[in-house]
């Protein structure tokens, strides 16, 4: 009698909720997701292959442009990678200002994660507390390096400046109120019937189906996997510093809330250890003017506020720029998992396991 | 206030009823734009921001001088907490002046019909509302036709002025479907879906919930009641109880009704990018806006009226404890009723500011397996109270 058909819509990639250019085909029965497919490539720019033809001193540029909202994490990588690849010993200070920088890095990550999430979710006003927060570190940043967003903060062989005046005052001013700021984050969000019924149980990912697609960061560690490469395989000072890794069993999209913001209580400890337990000494190490590279390759991981980024490179004979650079992105292999938590759910949980993937898609298209 | 019937000739009835109409009108399209002002503001100081502040403030335009001066003697210019004010003005020229766009494969004639209902339905409901019961002024006597007549605090005096509210309101859902639906376009069929389904289930708690004060009040006319309510005579002293729980319980159903906070899934913005009016543009979105507003302030004039003493100073029938005789707080006021609707708006407002927005079917639990049963054993209460006592 009534003819039933799926209704076809395409979420994205102009869309108040898909963070950028994602688009989601969603076939829906009614409200329910029958069929989710995320089709990505809208920025893609070919980072990776004009890597390949520029200097390992100017790659560095490109990864700004990567994950824009965690560009610090993303030059860390590049220069520590590039760092392994020619055997480069970066002096102590250096180290604790990068370690400082990347944890502030993260904060500012991981609150326009909560803004956006919270927004996605219909809580408006947590964005704009999160914004204003995250509006303090931006100013440091640019403190450091001039810039607020594409930093290229670091150089290989370590840092191209030291500290500026008056910055360890201004980043123990905001370590001083910023624990507070959670606290406010919270008292909106974490007991508030609302918001725990749009997130209880909602895009579920266990840790088996984690492991399988490869998903990492706090997505993996909210389903009860404590790996963090900080811990697992230590980079830059996170061997000296004293941090635990926040995890639940409980592996949905509340889980996830609550282990990113305790992430942010853990790098706000890995910044004040930092500040206290700064060295002195130079910031740079002697490196020749031109690096020219043997036959090598190398895998560099770091913990970047959205998972595992790992950056590879095969140096060739006396070459001047990598024979071949690779980005393992968080956010490209997170997304795999979307169709996984939601397909069966309705549109709602859709908008909200985008959020909570926290993907960036200058990262996923490179 | 007892009011005396005044013989009026059938001009002197039509001109009364018109002058009435068009003040109200008046009233509701000023309230209208100065309720998203207040939502601009509200929502940004509690956002630790500003809210609007791009007019009446700075150094240009009309009142650049003054401010000008004003900052010169190292003071805040008066208007600088009301900057931002006219945007109203620039809010409305803007949406009348823009381009009318109907969709190619749009159905034109209900695609245009849509608003009209939906603004429609939203001011005929003013009709009934008495937001003063009685006499508010007599007009002068050198006015034309209707020199020296009263002038009272309603339009219509309808006998059953509640039905005639709650069956006008629920017709403004016609609007947003069928707008939806004319659009031709997937977001604002989901839209105007979940908007049938929403409106459809929250108008039964809604309705239940305002049969409690009926019960009370043993009457559905908008002013008896109101009045009755308001004074308390004749309602035994646990009536509270009964209008208390009704009271929360309308307001919610009063969210869900006008697509507000946390009830706003036919335009979730996150989800359906603007839900049922998606299509639409200019003066068309207008009436949307205008309509949404409209029954924004029917809703707190109606929780005004019934349940927190209308244009007396207490709710919940507590006025009875101030004797009539005391000057102004034992005096019904015009102010009093503005005020307490002041307060629901801004209570929406706030409720915007704070609150996430329910899924799709957490939204229907809410109705069907809290709202609606809670409703039922409330009423129980007030008719065992009513009836047993």
């Amino acid at each position: 009698m009534f003819k039933n058909e799926e209704m076809e819509i395409n979420l994205g990639p102009q869309h108040p909720s898909t963070h950028g250019v994602l688009r989601v085909k969603l076939r829906l029965d009614g409200e329910t997701v029958t069929k989710c497919t995320p089709i990505i490539g809208y920025l893609h720019r070919g980072v990776e292959k004009i890597c390949e033809n520029q200097t390992y001193f100017q790659g560095q540029v490109w990864t700004d442009r990567m994950d824009y909202v965690a560009s610090i994490s993303n030059n860390l990588g590049w220069a520590e990678g590039v760092e392994k690849l020619f055997g480069i010993e970066v002096p102590r200070r250096a180290k604790y200002i990068r370690t400082m920088l990347t944890e502030q890095n993260r904060l500012a990550s991981h609150l326009l994660w909560l803004a956006t999430h919270a927004l996605d979710i219909g809580a408006m006003t947590v964005f704009l507390y999160a914004f204003r927060e995250r509006e303090y570190l931006l100013d440091l940043f640019e403190a450091f390096c001039g810039a607020r967003l594409t930093t290229t903060a670091f150089r290989i062989g370590g840092l191209r400046e030291d500290l500026p005046p008056g910055f360890i005052k201004s980043s123990q001013a905001f370590q001083d109120r910023f624990l507070a700021c959670i606290d406010e984050y919270e008292e909106l969000l974490t007991e508030n019937r609302i918001w725990k019924k749009r997130t209880v149980g909602v895009a579920k990912l266990s840790a088996e189906d984690c492991i399988a697609l490869g998903v990492t960061g706090p997505v993996l560690r909210a389903a009860g996997v404590p790996y963090d490469i900080r811990r697992a395989f230590p980079n830059a000072a996170y061997a000296e510093m004293d941090f635990e890794i926040p995890t639940r069993p409980e592996a949905d999209t509340y889980a996830r809330y609550l282990v990113r913001l305790a992430e942010m209580r853990q790098s706000h400890r890995i910044i004040q250890q930092c500040i206290d337990g700064l060295p002195e000494g130079p910031v740079m190490a002697k490196i020749p003017k031109i690096l020219r590279s043997e036959v090598n390759e190398v895998y560099h991981p770091i913990e970047a506020p959205k998972g595992e980024l790992g950056y590879y490179f095969v140096g060739e004979k006396g070459g001047t720029m990598p024979y071949r650079m690779h980005v393992r992105a968080p956010s490209f292999v997170n997304l795999q998992a979307l169709s996984k938590m939601t397909e069966g759910r309705l549109l709602a949980d859709v908008i909200a396991a985008i959020g909570t993937l926290d993907v960036v898609l200058g990262e996923i298209d490179r | 206030m007892p009011i005396q019937a005044i013989q009026m000739t059938l001009t002197q009835t039509l001109v009364m009823g018109l002058l009435q109409i068009v003040v109200v009108l008046i009233a509701v399209f000023i309230m209208v734009p100065l309720l998203t002002f207040a939502e601009r503001k509200v929502i940004g100081y509690i956002q630790v921001r500003l809210g609007a502040t791009r007019l009446a403030g700075g150094h240009v335009g009309i009142t650049g001088p003054m401010n000008r001066v004003m900052w010169s003697m190292g003071k805040v210019p008066m208007l600088s907490i009301l900057r931002g004010l006219p945007i109203f003005i620039a809010d409305a020229l803007k949406l009348i002046t823009k381009e009318d766009i109907i969709p190619a494969k749009a159905d034109r004639g209900v695609f245009t019909l849509a608003p009209i209902i939906s603004v429609m339905a939203a001011f005929g409901v003013f009709a009934a509302v008495a937001y003063y019961p009685g006499v508010m002024f007599y007009l002068p006597k050198g006015f034309p036709i209707v020199g020296g007549l009263p002038f009272q605090g309603f339009i219509t005096d309808v006998n059953v002025g509640l039905l005639f509210i709650l069956g006008l309101a629920s017709v403004g859902v016609y609007g947003i479907v069928l707008g939806a639906w004319a659009s031709n376009s997937k977001y604002p069929l989901l839209g105007g879906l979940r908007s049938a389904a929403q409106i459809v289930s929250y108008e039964v708690p809604l309705t239940l919930s305002l049969l409690v004060p009926v019960l009370l009040a043993g009457s559905l006319n908008f002013k008896e009641m109101s009045i009755l309510l308001a004074t308390g005579k004749g309602l035994h002293p646990l009536a509270i109880i009964p209008l208390f729980i009704g009271f929360f319980v309308y307001l919610t159903c009063g969210f869900a009704e006008t697509n507000r906070v946390p009830f706003d899934l036919p335009e979730a913005e996150t989800e359906l990018v603007a839900g049922f009016h998606t299509e639409y543009s200019g003066m068309k979105f207008g009436f949307f806006y205008l309509a949404e507003y409209a029954n924004m302030i029917v809703v707190s004039a109606l929780a005004t009226a019934f349940f927190l003493g209308g244009h007396y100073l207490l709710p919940f029938g507590l006025q009875r404890f101030i004797p009539e005789t005391v000057p102004f707080l034992g005096q019904p006021s015009f102010i009093f009723f503005l005020g307490k609707v002041c307060f629901i708006l801004f209570v929406f407002l706030w409720v915007r500011a704070t609150l996430p927005r329910y899924r799709y079917d957490q939204l229907m639990d809410v109705a069907w397996k809290y709202l609606l049963p809670l409703t039922l054993v409330n009423l129980f209460i007030a008719a065992l109270i009513r009836f047993a006592f």
